[in-house]
């Protein structure tokens, strides 16, 4: 395992157009033991503002929790766009993510991220990543994650199954989003995620969707924000992304309170039987 | 007459203010409330308290905006249950905001709840030009295809354009600096009198900043820990080399140093009575003893638009058998510093005492030594609705570090002739 410190933040786009030029010829089944990680990342309060507005958080000084993963996504684009880096980073699809906040993040905190990439595991449609996100401040970690990314190719029939998604909530809508059309182009400007599945129908066609899709990203700081304020202190959220909400669309929240804490998933509106995500969160 | 329970000041919390365009721009109404609220909740350990009620509002407000209150207690960390609305009284909206929840309180109707407000004047509302916004209206009932194209062809080019709300009374078309700087002159406040109140608001905010003062009435928000618009190190002969802004020819003595700057920010105090406070273990820190609202024909130019607290102060004094250097502390809310000074002079003016307030004798002078002690909106700047949820956090603090019995005088003049003023006890 080699760690690797960059001397700041990388620019996504040309990470972007690196990745799909080199896409074809990668290969391998062993992931290089490599963390990448970037010393004193500031937040800037604008691009904080403007995700906040668009993911429903009010304007402040609390970092939302998927925040730090929007702040590390160059990151991430540098560790698979390496030369040796086995799998092809267009059409890599999120599965999971959990994410657990240690102390709430203040925007003038000074942050340094590191990426891990982990271990390729068989599934039933390809293979899967996990990749750990870690935000230290001075000595503290202060959030982690844990991503799960699906490289879409030869499945395993009999591959394991992950922890598997709770039932989401039955019941009526709680929330009614209308997800515009341009929903992708103005997070992508606030995220910096420009990966064209996101953008527009065409794109979304030649990366073999049938429209464009929101950033699961998105759509699961959408719905922390509308679970209250539970998430912007100490708290761990897991999400599972199980169907692409295309744009545009209108979906619907549910939410259920356990025991363990909240349970809430996004459902199509004019489907419900259609579940793209399942979340829960305990603080 | 005071059969019913009182209603205790039981701690405040603010924003920092900022000015105009400056680190709050991208805030709204809705999100710096919240955070002021958050703030008050979160130092008092209200989380998931149901509280009686929250009443807060905004002077420059977003239609959308039709329940910011209730919106920002939803936000907040607060029971989902705690009922809120919004009131507007100009720069008068948190003081009445305050007097309305302690009413209730007082009357028992109510045993807990916040008053507060916000403003932005960065991130305003932009409308369409009346005209136009009148013949889109027109547009819009328009059933057939003939009715619209009818509709429609009366838009012109020259009618496009937005308008942003400005500082303006509607029925005078004048500015409200323009309004003092009249009613500056008519009391002959000097110029030389304004510079120095104003140096005194920076000075003594400054000096409570140093004290640690604030460190229990504000949180920080958006990488702001002290008022913007504070100037520590101003001068008198700074203040005296800015060119006049309001008021005409050489008689004109108001400057953009002497006068409120356009602001951002937040504020929202905690009432409560005695045994809520005693339950939730806060400890009262002033009474609030009672309050007034007048109103004055500045439209005719029979007064000053922002004379209506000279009268208010008088009928309350009268209600609750006291002078006007009955008080240890006061808070004149400095719109401008010629508003202040223009109140002192006509409390001082045995004419004005009587035969505008019909008294026999001049209410009198203050110790200027007991007024706005900790500085006032001059320096803090002057978030309209947000003001008096400042003025009270920060009163009721002075003067329970004074001791039980002091008793504070709070005067804030308000858009439109109007004033509220309110009287606090230490607890």
């Amino acid at each position: 395992m080699t760690t690797e410190t960059l001397p700041s933040l990388p620019t996504i786009g040309p990470l972007l157009a690196r990745a799909a030029l080199t896409a074809r010829g990668r290969r391998g089944s062993e992931v290089p033991g490599r963390t990448l990680r970037v010393e004193n990342v500031r937040v800037d309060r604008h691009r904080l503002a403007a995700y906040q507005r668009l993911t429903g958080y009010a304007v402040s000084d609390a970092v939302p929790q998927p925040y730090p993963w929007v702040l590390a996504f160059a990151v991430q684009c540098e560790l698979m766009t390496r030369p040796d880096f086995p799998l092809a980073l267009p059409g890599m699809v999120h599965l999971e993510n959990r994410v657990t906040t240690h102390r709430t993040l203040d925007a003038a905190d000074p942050l340094t991220l590191s990426v891990t990439a982990g271990s390729l595991q068989p599934h039933r449609r390809g293979r899967t990543l996990d990749v750990r996100l870690e935000a230290q401040v001075g000595e503290d970690l202060v959030w982690e994650c844990d991503s799960v990314y699906l490289s879409r190719g030869h499945g395993t029939d009999d591959a394991p199954r992950g922890d598997t998604a709770p039932d989401a909530p039955a019941g009526p809508a709680t929330v009614v989003w209308r997800l515009p059309d341009d929903l992708g182009r103005e997070y992508a400007a606030v995220s910096g995620d420009v990966n064209p599945i996101h953008l527009h129908p065409l794109a979304a066609r030649a990366m073999g969707f049938r429209r464009h899709i929101a950033h699961g990203m998105w759509t699961y700081a959408r719905t922390l924000a509308a679970l209250g304020r539970t998430s912007l202190g100490p708290s761990t959220s897991r999400v599972w992304f199980t169907k692409p909400v295309f744009l545009p669309s209108s979906v619907e929240l549910v939410r259920a309170t356990t025991a363990g804490g909240d349970v809430a998933a996004l459902r199509s509106r004019k489907d419900p039987s259609t579940t793209h995500l399942v979340l829960s969160l305990e603080a | 007459m005071t059969t019913h329970r009182r209603a205790a000041v039981l701690g405040g919390n603010r924003i920092p203010f900022a000015r105009q365009f400056g680190p709050y721009a991208e805030a709204s109404n809705q999100d710096m409330l919240t955070a002021a609220l958050e703030g008050l909740v979160a130092r008092h350990g209200l989380a998931g308290e149901r509280l009686g009620e929250v009443v807060a509002g905004a002077v420059i407000k977003h239609s959308r905006d039709f329940n910011l209150t209730r919106e920002a207690v939803l936000g907040s960390s607060l029971s989902p249950d705690t009922p809120a609305y919004d009131v507007q009284q100009a720069c008068g909206t948190g003081l009445e905001a305050a007097v309305l929840v302690a009413n209730k309180i007082a009357l028992g109707q109510a045993d807990s709840g916040i008053a507060g407000g916000v403003d932005s004047a960065s991130d305003a509302p932009i409308v369409v030009p009346e005209r136009l916004r009148r013949k889109l209206l027109r547009l819009n009932r328009a059933k057939t295809a003939a009715e619209r194209a009818k509709a429609a062809v009366t838009i012109r080019p020259t009618d496009l354009g937005v308008q942003v709300p400005a500082n303006t009374e509607p029925r005078t078309g004048m500015s409200m600096g323009q309004h003092m700087a009249l009613t500056a002159e008519r009391w002959g406040v000097t110029r030389e009198a304004q510079d120095e109140l104003a140096l005194a608001s920076h000075q003594n905010l400054a000096a409570a900043y140093d004290a640690g003062f604030f460190d229990d009435l504000m949180t920080p928000y958006l990488g702001l820990t002290r008022d913007q618009n504070l100037r520590a190190d101003t001068t008198i002969e700074k203040l005296g080399s800015l060119r006049t802004v309001f008021g005409d020819g050489p008689g004109a003595t108001m400057t953009a140093g002497n006068s409120t700057p356009l602001t951002d920010g937040a504020s929202a105090v905690l009432l409560g009575s005695q045994e809520w406070a005693e339950e939730h273990g806060l400890k009262p820190l002033a009474w609030f003893v009672d309050g007034e609202t007048a109103a004055v024909d500045y439209v005719s130019g029979d007064e000053g638009l922002l004379m209506a607290p000279a009268y208010a102060v008088p009928r309350m004094l009268a209600r609750q058998g006291l002078t006007l250097q009955d008080f240890d502390l006061y808070e004149i809310h400095e719109a401008f510093a010629a508003t202040v000074l223009s109140t002192m002079k006509a409390w001082e003016d045995e004419e004005f005492c009587r035969e505008r307030l019909g008294l026999d004798a001049p209410l009198g002078s203050i110790d200027r030594d007991t007024l706005n002690v900790t500085g006032s909106s001059l320096a803090a700047g002057h978030p309209f609705a947000a003001t008096g949820g400042r003025i009270l956090a920060t009163l009721a603090k002075l003067l329970h570090e004074k001791g039980s019995g002091a008793r504070g005088l709070v005067s804030i003049c308000a858009a439109g002739g109007q004033g509220v003023v309110a009287i606090l006890e230490a607890a």
